[in-house]
C-alpha cells in the first residue's frame, strides 16, 4: 500500500466502503458470499471505481492472501497477443493456491487490447473456466469483441454525483486535517468531472502548495498540472515556428515517453481555443482526426502528429 | 572526380571567357621578366584551368603551389630555387604558378607574400598567380608588380554545353531540364555545376547495357550526396533514383529525409506538403510491417522520396548541410536512462494500479507538484522500495 499518494491511500479496500455503484457492490457481495463469480466486465468512466471494486472483490474473497490467486494486468502497457498467449494462459491454467476454487486475472484498460489479443483471450477464458475467473475492465465495452462480453456478466459503472464526490473529498480532508472552504470544494468538483483519481491528486497537490486549500490554490494547482507543454508546442506552430514545435513533440513523445493518442487527443481539445477563424478550426480538426487515423492504422506517432503540426503552420500563415 | 576528368587539356576545348583567354595569351606572348600576372574572378570559373590548358598546349612545365602547400618565405624559396636550378626535359619553359594567392596565411605562411613578390621581380620564368579577391590587403605590394586579367561568372549557356558533353561522354542520360537546372543554380561556378552532374551521375543507376560498353560499376552514394540529391531532383523519379544506391535500409533513410525537410524547404507550404507525403509513406511503412508483405515497400519509398522531392516550388539554391536524424540520435543517447524509467514506472504500475501511459499522462503533472514537499520524493521511494534518487526526475 503506497501511503504517500492519496489516490492509493484512499482507495476502499472493502466493498462497503466504494462510493456509490450500490447496484454493483450489492452483487458483489452476493458473489462473496457464495464463494462464486462468473467472469465480470466492468464498463464505465475514469475514476468511477472500477479497479478498486476488483482489487476489492478479490480481497474480500481470499482475504490477506489474495495476491497469490491474482494476477493483475495493464492491458494498455501489455497489450499484444503474445501476454494473453502465454502470461494470462500460464497464470489461468495453474491451479488456485489455499483451497480456493479458482484464480482471478484483473484485466485493467481492457479496451487497448488488440483484435488479435481480444481473440486469443476468447479462448483462454473458456478453456479453464474451471479453475480461473476473469475481470475485464475498461471505459468502453464496446471495444471489446462481442464473444467476449457474452461471455461475462456487465456491471456498468455509473458517473459519480456531486454528492458522491463531496462525500470521498470529505473523508479525505477529515483525516488529512485539511482546511477546505466551500468555494475549493465546488472548484475541485468542477475540474475533476466525478473522476476520483484527478480529486486526489488534484486535493493533494494543492495540499502540498499550502495548508490552507482555497478556491485560489485548487485552480493553482489545476493549472499546474495542466498539458501546458502540448499548449506550448502547439503556440509555436500556430507562430509559425514549426522547427521548434517539432523540437517539442519530439521532447514529448521520446525524451518523456508519452503516448502519441494522449498528445493528439489533448491537441484535439485544444484546437477550439486557438486563435483563429472558426473555419480554420475545422479544416484542422479534420486533418487531426486524419493524422489520429494514420496512427491507429499503425503509423508512427512522431511523424504524423509532425505532419500535423505542419498544417498548423501552414494554415495560421495563410 | 569528373572535374579533374573533364579538365581541358587544350585552349580549343576551353569553353568562354573570351576576353580573359586573349588577354592572358596575349600576356605570356610578350612577357618580360619583373613582372607578373593575376587571374583573378569567381571560383569554378575556369582560371586554373586556363593555365593548365595553356601549359600543356604550349608544352610547358608548371610549377605549382596552392593553398594546400605551407607557403612560408623558407618555404616558397626552397621551392622555387630547385624548380629554377632543375633542367627541365627537353629544355621546355616553365611556369610559376601561385593559385588561390589570397588564401596565403598571415601567420602559418608568415613571409609568403614578400617571398613572392621577390620571386616575381628575379624569376627567369613567368610568374602566374590566381586569386578570388585581388583586391584584398594582403595583396597589395604584390599587385604593383602583377598585371590584371579578370574573369567573369560563366553563362548558363555555357555551364550547360559542358554538362551535357560530360553527361554523353559519361554515358548517363540526364534530362535537359536537370542540366538547366543544374547550370542556373550553379551561378556561373562550372566547378559546382560539375560536382552537381556528378551526384546525378552516381544515383543512377547504369543499365546492364551501360556495363558492358563502359566498365561502368555500381558506385556507393554518401547519404549527404544523396540528400542532396533528393532535395533537390525536379522530378519524382530522380528523386527515388538519387537513394537508389545509398548502403542504408529504407527505414533509415525515412528518418533522414525527415530530418532534414525543415533544413531544407522554407515556404510552411512545401514543408506540410512534404510532411503528409512522409505520413503517407510511413501508412506504407506499417503495411510493410504488420503484414510482412514487402510489396509495398516500393510505394514506400516513392512517397518519401518522390513526393518529398515534389513538395517543394523550385530547388533551393542553397548550401544545406544536411543532418543525422535526430529521433536516432536521442533514442541512442537517452537508451540507458529510458531503461531505467521503465524499470520505475513498471513498479509504480503495481502499486499504482494504472497503466505507465496513465502514470505519465495523468499522475506525472500532480506528483511533480507534489514533490515540491519535503520528504515526499524519499518516502514515496522508500514505500515502493525503489532505489534512492530512482524519483529524481520529478523534481
Amino acid at each position: 500500500m503506497v501511503l504517500e499518494i492519496w489516490a492509493e491511500k484512499y482507495r476502499p479496500r472493502m466493498l462497503a466502503d466504494v462510493i456509490n455503484q450500490k447496484h454493483v457492490t450489492d452483487r458483489m457481495k452476493a458473489f462473496v458470499k457464495d464463494k462464486h463469480i462468473p467472469h465480470l466486465m466492468f464498463a464505465g468512466p475514469a475514476g468511477t471505481g472500477k479497479t478498486t471494486m476488483g482489487l476489492a472483490l478479490a480481497r474480500e474473497l481470499y482475504g490477506t492472501e489474495w495476491k497469490k490467486n491474482v494476477l493483475e494486468l495493464n492491458a494498455s502497457d501489455e497489450r499484444g497477443i503474445d501476454v494473453i498467449r502465454h502470461k494470462v494462459k500460464e497464470f489461468a491454467r495453474t491451479k488456485p493456491i489455499g483451497g480456493v476454487q479458482f484464480r482471478i486475472v484483473i484485466l485493467d484498460e481492457a479496451d487497448a487490447l488488440t483484435q488479435d489479443a481480444q481473440q486469443a483471450l476468447r479462448r483462454t477464458m473458456e478453456s479453464h473456466t474451471g479453475i480461473s475467473r476473469f475481470i475485464l475492465i475498461c471505459n468502453w465495452s464496446t471495444k471489446i469483441i462481442e464473444p467476449i462480453q457474452s461471455r461475462c456478466a456487465v456491471f456498468r459503472f455509473r458517473s459519480l454525483s456531486e454528492d458522491d464526490i463531496k462525500t470521498y473529498i470529505d473523508r479525505v480532508a477529515k483525516s488529512e486535517k485539511l482546511d477546505l472552504d466551500g468555494g475549493a470544494v465546488n472548484a475541485i468538483i468542477e475540474i475533476t468531472e466525478g473522476d476520483l483519481r484527478r480529486v486526489s491528486n488534484l486535493m493533494q497537490s494543492a495540499a502540498s502548495l499550502g495548508s490552507k486549500i482555497s478556491q485560489d490554490s485548487i485552480y493553482d494547482a489545476a493549472s499546474r498540472a495542466k498539458p501546458n507543454d502540448v499548449r506550448d508546442m502547439l503556440n509555436q506552430a500556430i507562430s509559425g515556428n514549426f522547427s521548434e514545435s517539432r523540437k517539442m513533440l519530439q521532447d514529448l513523445l521520446l525524451k518523456q515517453g508519452l503516448a502519441g493518442s494522449d498528445v493528439l487527443s489533448e491537441i484535439h481539445r485544444q484546437i477550439y481555443s486557438f486563435d483563429m477563424p472558426e473555419e480554420k478550426k475545422m479544416v484542422l480538426i479534420d486533418k487531426c482526426g486524419e493524422y489520429d487515423f494514420r496512427i491507429s492504422e499503425g503509423g508512427n506517432e512522431l511523424i504524423q502528429i509532425e505532419a500535423f503540426l505542419a498544417q498548423v503552420s501552414l494554415l495560421s500563415k495563410k | 572526380m569528373l572535374t579533374e576528368k573533364y579538365r581541358p587539356d587544350k585552349l580549343s576545348a576551353y569553353v568562354g571567357q573570351k576576353s580573359a583567354v586573349e588577354d592572358f595569351v596575349k600576356w605570356m606572348r610578350d612577357w618580360k621578366p619583373g613582372k607578373g600576372v593575376v587571374l583573378h574572378g569567381p571560383p569554378g570559373v575556369g582560371k586554373t584551368t586556363l593555365v593548365y590548358a595553356f601549359a600543356r598546349e604550349n608544352n610547358i612545365d608548371l610549377i605549382e603551389t596552392n593553398a594546400s602547400d605551407l607557403r612560408s618565405s623558407k618555404e616558397l624559396s626552397e621551392t622555387m630555387s630547385s624548380a629554377v636550378s632543375q633542367k627541365s626535359l627537353f629544355n621546355r619553359g616553365k611556369i610559376f604558378l601561385f593559385d588561390e594567392v589570397d588564401g596565403i596565411s598571415g601567420y602559418e605562411d608568415k613571409g609568403g607574400v614578400g617571398e613572392m613578390i621577390r620571386i616575381v621581380e628575379s624569376s627567369k620564368y613567368p610568374v602566374v598567380m590566381i586569386a578570388n579577391d585581388p583586391y584584398s590587403k594582403k595583396l597589395y605590394e604584390l599587385r604593383k608588380r602583377a598585371d590584371m586579367v579578370a574573369f567573369r561568372k560563366l553563362t548558363v549557356w555555357d555551364v550547360m554545353k559542358r554538362l551535357q558533353l560530360i553527361a554523353d561522354a559519361e554515358r548517363v542520360f540526364v534530362s535537359r531540364d536537370y542540366i538547366h537546372d543544374i547550370a542556373k543554380k550553379s551561378g556561373g561556378d562550372m566547378r559546382s555545376a560539375i560536382n552537381d552532374l556528378e551526384l546525378v551521375c552516381r544515383s543512377v543507376k547504369p543499365t546492364v547495357e551501360d556495363m558492358r560498353h563502359s566498365g561502368l560499376r555500381e558506385r556507393e552514394v554518401s547519404i549527404f550526396d544523396a540528400m542532396g540529391a533528393l532535395f533537390k531532383a525536379t522530378s519524382a523519379r530522380m528523386a527515388r533514383d538519387s537513394i537508389g544506391n545509398v548502403d542504408k535500409e529504407p527505414d533509415e533513410i525515412f528518418w533522414w529525409i525527415e530530418n532534414n525537410i525543415t533544413g531544407e524547404y522554407e515556404d510552411p507550404e512545401e514543408v506540410a506538403k512534404a510532411y503528409d507525403m512522409l505520413s503517407r509513406a510511413d501508412v506504407f511503412r506499417n503495411r510493410i510491417r504488420s503484414r510482412q508483405n514487402w510489396k509495398f515497400l516500393a510505394y514506400m519509398i516513392d512517397m518519401m522520396t518522390g513526393g518529398v522531392a515534389v513538395s517543394k516550388k523550385a530547388p533551393y539554391r542553397k548550401y544545406v548541410r544536411y543532418q543525422y536524424p535526430q529521433n536516432i540520435a536521442i533514442m541512442g543517447r537517452t537508451k540507458g536512462s529510458r531503461a531505467a524509467t521503465k524499470e520505475v514506472f513498471s513498479i509504480m504500475t503495481k502499486e499504482l494500479h494504472c497503466s505507465s501511459r496513465k502514470i505519465k499522462w495523468e499522475m506525472l503533472p500532480y506528483l511533480r507538484i507534489m514533490a515540491k514537499e519535503d520528504g515526499f520524493r524519499g518516502g514515496l521511494e522508500k514505500e515502493m522500495k525503489l532505489e534512492e534518487g530512482a524519483l529524481d526526475f520529478l523534481a
